[in-house]
């Protein structure tokens, strides 16, 4: 077990070491939450009801670092995807490391740099209005949530990373996974969109995840949709994990 | 004994050779190179995407997912929408001009055009000419997509078929520009570049989607000059059986200027490298 730790901190320093040296793809990563969140902001905010009293800065961040997270795994999936085709995993079969630290160390990295990218994302959020009655407490739920997100989606990034025929397939699986949020209570509550929109809206993972992360930063209750939203996570990321490793297993046989 | 018969070469000096066209031979040609594009269309069926997929996406997303929200129902989103989506579709469209100019020059086939005994203008006019029809398809689908989802205008079809030139005829105008881009662009990857920077801003800053009331005084200010926003006005006026406006006026007036100013620039330069 001790080997697995050392081998992952390695080669996690390893893949970090690539992020540091190309930080265009952080900025890039976070380049089309910011657009979104300045479009819908500036644009259709004024016009957009919420049904609510909150600013609709406040309404929509939650859904804008979802986008975050989706639009930066994709990333995730490329790398690894570079490493195989690169020959470096078979570099990595012959040396007497823990298979598994190998995907695990893209999935920290993975995990470091949608940190960096969600707090350039909050931090535009707090210049352009964004305000919170969250404490630390809240902050730190927030925090968890997110960094579940991000382990789920990674995980689920894994999979095409290691399948993916063409360095164009790898992020073509997030485009769904950023589109979600639109067909959730992100952008606008469901109340407003039509019956069989609404009922999708209103039943599909994001919305549980997006209300619990805005009534954690407006300070209210949570109530049942934290328990959902963990849920929908937890299963995701433990179904993506038995998946990404069949498929690594598969790969490296 | 033979005799080898010998022809006479006349020097080109006494040779009566045609170093231009006449005006019919050069319609003539452009709308040949136009049939050569749109051949290219039915080979490459892929080059329609974005005048196809666009407009049905844009408008189905924004009128179920966003029309609830900012217009109270649905019904009373679509008289906004649909002539916001289609400006921003056709516009859009109008950079594949300039795209495919630059990616024929660099495959060289714009030489082999210069052997030919053809007017040198025809490649391009027949480029812009045959894209007409790219806008033409754009602007049916999103009218067609709208009747689907409940739109009824009350310009009735001689409305929308105003709207539809005027929009087709903007789009040609525009594309001049881009032609001209395409032109003198290094890569058909920086024209596509330059133009989604510049009609990024300009049609999501307009009034396709909102009423520019909403908006903050400083990008209101913007979204009530933007040209984008007079089109989609213009547009509005017709498909509504309003009176004609100056929008339509402005429009009208813009698309002229732009071809009056970009036609010889795009010209000169393409007469220059080809």
């Amino acid at each position: 077990m001790s080997h697995f730790f050392a081998d992952t901190a390695a080669l996690t320093g390893r893949s970090l070491k690539h992020i540091t040296r190309s930080l265009d793809t952080i900025i890039t990563t976070a380049l089309m939450p910011i657009a979104f969140l300045l479009l819908f902001v500036y644009v259709f905010g004024g016009a957009i009801q919420t049904g609510s009293h909150t600013s609709y800065v406040n309404y929509l961040l939650p859904g804008i670092l979802l986008i975050t997270v989706a639009t930066g795994i994709s990333y995730t999936a490329f790398r690894l995807f570079l490493d195989l085709k690169g020959g470096t995993f078979e570099r990595f079969q012959s040396m007497p490391i823990t298979r598994s630290s190998v995907l695990w160390a893209h999935v920290l990295t993975s995990l470091v740099a949608n940190v960096v990218s969600i707090a350039v994302v909050v931090l535009v959020g707090v210049l352009i209005g964004f305000r919170t009655a969250a404490g630390i407490g809240g902050w730190l739920a927030v925090a968890g949530i997110l960094l579940l997100f991000t382990l789920a989606l990674t995980w689920v990034a894994v999979i095409p990373g290691l399948t993916a025929k063409s360095a164009d397939g790898t992020s073509a699986f997030s485009y769904p996974l950023i589109f979600l949020p639109f067909i959730s209570s992100a952008f606008v509550p469901t109340a407003s969109m039509p019956g069989p929109v609404r009922w999708f809206a209103e039943y599909q993972p994001v919305t549980s995840i997006v209300d619990s992360i805005r009534a954690l930063f407006a300070g209210s209750s949570v109530g049942g949709d934290l328990w959902i939203a963990l849920g929908w996570m937890v299963g995701i990321l433990v179904v993506a994990y038995a998946f990404a490793q069949l498929a690594y297993r598969r790969r490296i046989a | 004994m033979t005799t080898i018969s010998t022809t006479q070469i006349v020097p080109a000096s006494e040779r009566k050779l045609k170093n231009h066209t006449s005006i019919a031979q050069t319609v003539s040609n452009s709308l040949v190179m136009a049939y050569r594009g749109l051949v290219k269309f039915r080979r490459t069926p892929e080059q329609f995407f974005d005048v196809t997929l666009q407009p049905i996406l844009f408008t189905v997303m924004f009128t179920f997912l966003f029309g609830g929200a900012l217009a109270g129902d649905i019904k009373g989103y679509l008289p906004t929408i649909i002539p916001g989506v289609l400006a921003q579709t056709v516009i859009t469209a109008s950079v594949v001009t300039g795209v495919q100019l630059r990616e024929d020059m660099d495959k060289g086939v714009f030489d082999r055009f210069r052997s030919l005994p053809i007017a040198r203008i025809a490649p391009l006019a027949g480029a812009l000419t045959a894209d007409t029809l790219r806008y033409a398809i754009a602007t049916t689908i999103t009218f067609l997509t709208g009747f689907a989802i409940g739109w009824r205008p009350e310009g009735g079809f001689l409305g929308l078929v105003l709207a539809g030139l005027l929009i087709v005829a903007v789009a040609w105008a525009i594309s001049w520009i881009f032609a001209f881009f395409g032109v003198i662009a290094r890569t058909a990857s920086s024209v596509q570049g330059i133009s989604f920077m510049v009609l990024f801003p300009l049609t999501f800053l307009s009034n396709a989607y909102v009423d520019t009331s909403t908006m903050p005084n400083w990008l209101r200010w913007f979204a009530d000059v933007n040209p984008v926003s007079h089109v989609i006005t213009a547009m509005r006026a017709l498909v509504a059986s309003q009176p004609v406006g100056a929008d339509v006026w402005w429009t009208l007036l813009g698309a002229a200027v732009v071809v009056l100013v970009f036609a010889p620039l795009t010209v000169r330069a393409y007469m220059r490298k080809a």
